[in-house]
């Protein structure tokens, strides 16, 4: 019984990946940064198969408003090709690690003709049919301020002040009533302490010749 | 007695009616190009039988925007806050004793409102006064101002009797 559920669980992992053998490719959706700065755009990729040695990124740059896509970057045979006419001569860098399934490449000095969409395409021999994952590239003078961050923040804000105050009148209020509660209580103790001596002084040590029967 | 508690259980309701349509519906200004209602949180056009929304324009200076909502939605916090409590304090306050902590939750909420619209008349529109004018929400935040200074003022002023 437990070799036939071996021997079925080994032939289906052995045909399950075979049919979804499809390389995923992970980039980020949209990235923000300011002119003049260095942005590292990842790209990573998931595949059932082990990373060959034969492993590609290429990676192409699409203006914002143009529709042609030119390449920038290819990594073959183990080799990175960086841009070396377009318009990011001398402003790549290749700072991937293609053994670890990371592509990603390095934008220096970042200018606001920059603006685009950037496409990461990798394969993984034999595993190749897969689709392209783009994320887009926003070059700001100014960082501008997100939707919400500032009114989320001074709601966030007075509302805690509000609770923390709360809290602390309660723990206030609380701490007092102990502390009075643990005074009046000694206080009462000591009273009572007093008391009973004060009873046992005036009563006479009973004279064993003055008892009747 | 009965009267006066229902008056101004009345006065704090319609302050939180008129915070809440202040605040959510858009339109605290109205560009007569197009009837366009805009502010605080859309502009909305009207195309084709239907209402669309569409981005402010750059002009507008995001952090007092963001400071106007930020105020106008904890005014109404703060008034939704306050008649809870004031309903609590009926039950719990001692005999002679003011509504004090719904004064306060009441006089927060004018304040904050009192921000908003504050800067919402100071900041925006300023070259535009010719080009539209201002819609009912603003003049809503207004009187929200207003009431809910009264009714911070009749809660300060009050002292709970028995036999209510």
């Amino acid at each position: 019984m437990l070799t036939f559920l071996a021997l079925t669980s080994v032939a289906l992992l052995g045909i399950v990946p075979e049919q979804s053998q499809a390389i995923v490719i992970y980039t980020g959706w949209e990235r923000h940064a300011l002119v003049g700065s260095d942005i590292r755009l990842s790209c990573s990729f998931f595949s059932w198969r082990w990373t060959s040695e034969d492993v590609t990124f290429s990676w192409t740059y699409r203006p914002d408003g143009s529709r042609d896509a030119i390449s920038i970057f290819h990594y073959t045979g183990g080799a990175a090709y960086l841009d070396n006419k377009g318009p990011f001569r001398d402003r790549l860098e290749f700072v991937g690690n293609p053994g670890r399934r990371d592509g990603s490449i390095l934008l220096k000095s970042l200018e606001l003709s920059d603006n685009g969409t950037f496409t990461c395409d990798a394969k993984n021999p034999p595993d190749i049919v897969g689709r392209p994952s783009s994320v887009r590239l926003l070059v700001f003078e100014k960082v501008p301020i997100q939707a919400g961050v500032i009114t989320g923040a001074i709601i966030g804000v007075v509302l805690g002040l509000l609770v923390l105050i709360v809290v602390i009148y309660y723990l206030m209020r609380f701490l007092v009533a102990r502390r009075v509660f643990s005074l009046s209580v000694s206080k009462h103790g000591k009273k009572k302490k007093e008391g009973s001596q004060q009873r046992q002084g005036p009563v006479p040590p009973a004279d064993p010749s003055k008892i009747k029967v | 007695m009965l009267v006066l508690l229902a008056a101004i259980f009345v006065l704090h309701i319609a302050c939180i009616i008129i915070l809440l349509t202040a605040t959510i519906d858009n339109a605290w200004w109205i560009v007569t190009a197009g009837n366009m209602p805009t502010d605080i949180w859309a502009r909305w056009i009207f195309v084709n039988n239907s209402w669309h929304s569409v981005d402010f324009p750059s002009t507008y200076p995001q952090s007092y925007l963001q400071a106007v909502q930020a105020s106008s939605v904890l005014a109404c916090i703060f008034s939704i806050i306050g008649i809870f409590v004031f309903v609590a304090q009926l039950f719990t306050l001692a005999k002679g004793q003011r509504f004090l902590i719904s004064g306060v939750f009441q006089f927060f909420a004018c304040l904050c409102i009192m921000i908003a619209a504050s800067i919402y008349t100071d900041q925006f529109h300023n070259d535009e006064k010719n080009l539209g004018s201002y819609g009912h929400c603003f003049i809503l935040a207004w009187i929200a101002f207003a009431l809910t200074f009264l009714s911070s003022v009749i809660y300060f002023v009050l002292r709970k009797k028995t036999a209510e």
